[in-house]
């Protein structure tokens, strides 16, 4: 250990140093958009105080508050009801609950809007019951968000509850079943209390989705603050409002996170033996197995099954009226491209601040670390504002090319893929690098002959996951896109908002089919493991 | 951070996907090879459906390969300004000709001495020394449900505020430059008070029915969602062409003596001062504000041509029966400062 001690400071210190830089790069954009909003005119706060901030600021709170209810009770019930129970076609809704994580909001908000818009199917049919003049509540508002956010986000709150129903030690619940309690009773008192974390850290990832979301809430104009960020940059000429907006973005997003983790720290459970018998399914009779399945069918079909087929049949005829030109293709490859660079960009990137807050945790490498998490809490819009006015003063050359998007891909999806990489790198241990240190092997050659291929594994699920978020990402792609480069997000925006759902159809489906797969290959190590 | 969060899998074969990914970084910055045919980059804030076919016909004509970026026009008036000199833009095409005034204030645009300009579009319609020019008239009026109200209900835009129309009417959202346009308009004419009293109105009638697009606010005066909606006139023309008996009809208000008159405002065209391919870009212009390109704007987009020989579409009202607001087109720049501090007062989203 000594001789192991004497050799980690002849890591190269330029490591250190790259990592300080990025880490001061990636917060440039929160700290540019903090500096632009404090230092703005007290008139333009006051205005914005007097008209906006309130109605947005309770919009935006009143909308993630009512997802995460919604999200808790269906997340939470069909994750008991596919892990505690027992009825026919399970094992395939076990799955299938996962897939609308592979729709992304903005295209479940636009088949809404058909679907329950003025003079959509759900109307007429109605209108059949009860005359023609029925109306039904429209789903541009509140109740037609939460019901968008909430079919498109309970999965979180249903992976995490799952696996927490999977994992939980049955003693305590064996103990209360036998102090008399009734199932319900100890679903209640025990199970549930028990499940809090892994419950609210599904709540929180559903909250930042929601306060961070453009898409739906564009389609669906719902007043949001990010919408309202998007709004303030593309209507007016002067980037101070929207910067006053981002800001209070920001400091709510920070306000959910830091709540979370403070509920995490003041609740801290723990199993003192491993599991050591996996819960029982218990079997439905019939009424309880027709329930089950109508429930899960139910929710399946409203947030992925019916969406799907709406997109299906509007691509094929779309596609049989030739919407598949050889601009479609050129969509294709700007996606995949700027995806595939940025998910790249982030994986160098991320891997010396992975690196470093593992191998050398000191304040410093960690807070570098911390840094990079900053995209966190920098929506699309408001990551897209900062770099415009960052690169039009440091790099104006860049202005307007791909290299900005990148940048802002990278700067947003980084966080997400720093939770794969990170584990990953803590999982080799350093007696590994070491042995091969003392064989002779110089740090470089250590790290690209022991460590990187040992960490293969976690960082492709990092590429994955970054790629695919790239592919998916809106506000910013709007906002910055280069001449000519326009994405399958883009485009299926685009059309939708102009209410041609046909053509928006094709570039929405091959998003999602690009997706699936990928959710169910980064899932497939949690199933097992549950 | 979030140690819930779920766990990855491990998958083999990351190297082949770094290096397919180094390729196509390669790829993106790459610039394309030499010898192409000529490009025109085009900034454009109208609809893409809107100005795409005349572009074609455009690159058909000529050869002339066009690069199309659609957008929001203040986005692009802002995107111009961030990228100065270096800007990849030739043309700047606008829904808005207080847009267009405001890039020339900015110095974005190139003046142009072209006598087909001169011949072809009235002096009213372009900027002074032509670094903009007007291409399409388009008028903000009101588009009513012919099954809910009878045109003679308002007579007046001002009557949108009227709290009898509660819930009634649809709005575009206040980042939309007809919007911004059409109240510098009424503000120029009737002063401040009055049209803050009208758009506190038009917010509380209007509650959440403000849209992003005029095609979505004439589809909900279509579906009777809402009694009136503020749209720009062609895109009830458009609906009309499209969907043949739909209950909607447009109504020109502000007639009646001593009114405001019609708010007009113009599409417009300029060319971008930075740019590198002067001789094309004036092409496009001209064929922009020629005969044939000012056709397409009358009988693909149902606007009125500027041009004074090439007739409207036979369903439009005819020019000649209205009268339009006499507030010149260029004070819409100067204008819409005060204009969008009256929007933001009363609240409009």
């Amino acid at each position: 250990m000594n001789q192991a001690a004497s050799l980690k400071p002849s890591l190269p210190d330029s490591l250190s140093l790259v990592a300080l830089t990025v880490a001061g790069l990636l917060c440039l954009p929160l700290a540019y958009v903090a500096h632009m909003a404090l230092s703005a005119d007290a008139a333009i706060w006051s205005r914005l105080w007097t008209t906006r901030i309130p109605e947005l600021l309770f919009n935006t709170t009143a909308l993630a508050l009512s997802v995460a209810a919604g999200t808790l009770v269906l997340g939470v019930s069909l994750a008991w009801l596919v892990a505690r129970r027992e009825f026919p076609g399970r094992r395939v809704w076990e799955w299938a609950l996962v897939l609308p994580l592979a729709m992304p909001t903005y295209v479940l908000a636009y088949i809404y809007s058909h679907l329950l818009g003025a003079g959509g199917p759900v109307e007429s049919a109605w209108q059949i019951l009860v005359g023609p003049d029925g109306r039904l509540p429209s789903p541009h508002s509140y109740a037609g968000a939460t019901l968008v956010m909430t079919l498109d986000t309970f999965p979180f709150v249903y992976l995490l509850a799952r696996a927490a129903f999977l994992n939980l030690n049955v003693s305590y619940e064996e103990v209360a079943r036998a102090c008399g309690v009734s199932r319900a009773g100890t679903l209640l008192r025990i199970t549930l209390p028990l499940m809090r974390p892994a419950i609210v850290a599904g709540l929180s990832l559903v909250v930042l989705y929601v306060v961070s979301d453009f898409g739906a809430v564009s389609l669906l104009r719902y007043q949001t603050l990010t919408y309202a960020v998007y709004q303030q940059i593309t209507g007016r000429y002067d980037p101070t409002a929207a910067s006053i907006l981002s800001l209070l973005l920001v400091v709510v997003a920070l306000v959910f996170l830091v709540a979370e983790r403070w509920f995490r720290q003041r609740s801290r459970f723990f199993q003192t033996t491993g599991r050591y018998r996996t819960p029982g399914r218990r079997q439905c009779g019939p009424l309880g197995a027709t329930l089950a399945t109508v429930y899960t069918t139910g929710v399946f079909a409203a947030s992925f099954g019916v969406p799907a087929f709406m997109l299906a049949t509007w691509s094929f005829s779309a596609v049989s009226s030739g919407a598949l030109d050889a601009r479609f293709v050129g969509f294709i490859w700007n996606s995949v491209s700027l995806s595939g660079v940025a998910a790249t960009c982030a994986v160098l990137i991320g891997l010396p601040l992975a690196y470093l807050a593992s191998r050398r945790p000191t304040r410093l490498n960690l807070l570098c670390l911390q840094a990079a998490y900053a995209g966190y809490v920098l929506p699309g819009p408001v990551a897209a504002l900062a770099l415009l006015a960052i690169v039009s003063h440091l790099a104006p050359f860049w202005y307007g090319t791909a290299a900005v998007l990148v940048i802002a891909y990278v700067v947003h999806f980084l966080p997400a893929g720093l939770q794969s990489m990170e584990p990953a790198l803590q999982q080799v241990t350093p007696n590994l690098e070491e042995a091969s240190r003392s064989l002779g092997f110089g740090t470089a050659a250590t790290l690209r002959r022991v460590t990187l291929p040992l960490v293969r594994g976690g960082f492709v699920a990092a590429w994955v996951l970054m790629f695919l978020q790239s592919m998916k990402e809106l506000p910013a792609t709007l906002l910055l896109r280069p001449v000519g480069f326009d994405t399958l997000a883009v485009r299926v925006w685009l059309e939708a908002s102009e209410e041609y759902y046909q053509l928006a159809a094709p570039a929405a489906l091959l998003i999602v089919i690009m997706t699936i797969p990928a959710i169910l290959l980064l899932l497939s190590k949690d199933w097992r493991a549950a | 951070m979030n140690q819930y969060h779920f766990h990855f899998t491990t998958v083999s074969r990351a190297w082949p996907s770094l290096l397919v990914a180094a390729a196509l970084l390669v790829a993106l910055f790459v610039p394309p090879a030499a010898a192409e045919p000529e490009r025109l980059v085009v900034y454009s804030g109208r609809a893409e459906r809107l100005i795409k076919p005349v572009l074609d016909s455009f690159q058909a004509k000529t050869g002339i390969q066009v690069d199309l970026l659609s957008s929001g026009t203040t986005e692009l008036v802002n995107r111009l300004q961030a990228e100065g000199v270096r800007t990849p833009a030739d043309v700047f095409i606008t829904n808005d000709a207080g847009s267009l005034e405001h890039a020339r204030g900015l110095g974005l645009l190139h003046p142009l001495n072209m006598r087909e300009i001169d011949r072809a579009i009235p002096a009213q319609f372009r900027a002074s020394d032509n670094s903009w020019v007007g291409l399409s008239g388009r008028f903000w009026v009101v588009v009513y449900n012919t099954a809910q109200v009878k045109p003679g209900e308002i007579k007046s835009i001002l009557d949108l505020a009227d709290p009898r129309w509660k819930d009634k009417i649809a709005i575009p959202n206040s980042g939309s430059e007809y919007l911004q346009a059409g109240v510098s308009v009424i503000k120029a004419i009737v002063g401040d008070d009055r049209t803050k009293q009208f758009l506190q109105g038009l917010k509380s009638n209007a509650g959440t029915q403000v849209y992003g697009k005029s095609s979505q606010i004439v589809e909900a005066v279509a579906k009777g969602q809402v009694a009136f909606g503020v749209v720009n006139h062609y895109y009830i023309y458009r609906h009309l062409a499209a969907h043949p008996g739909a209950p909607i009809a447009a109504f020109i208000p502000d007639q009646q003596e001593g009114g405001i008159g019609a708010i007009m405002n113009v599409a417009g065209v300029g060319v971008i001062r930075h740019t590198r391919h002067l001789d094309s870009a004036k092409l496009l212009v001209e064929f922009l504000v020629a005969q044939a390109g000012q056709k397409m704007f009358a009988d693909l987009n149902k606007e009125y041509p500027l041009h004074p020989e090439v007739k409207a579409d036979p369903a439009l009202i005819e020019r000649k029966t209205f009268r339009a607001a006499l507030v010149p087109l260029a004070r819409l720049a100067e204008l819409r400062e005060a204009t969008m501090t009256l929007i933001e007062q009363a609240g409009l989203r």
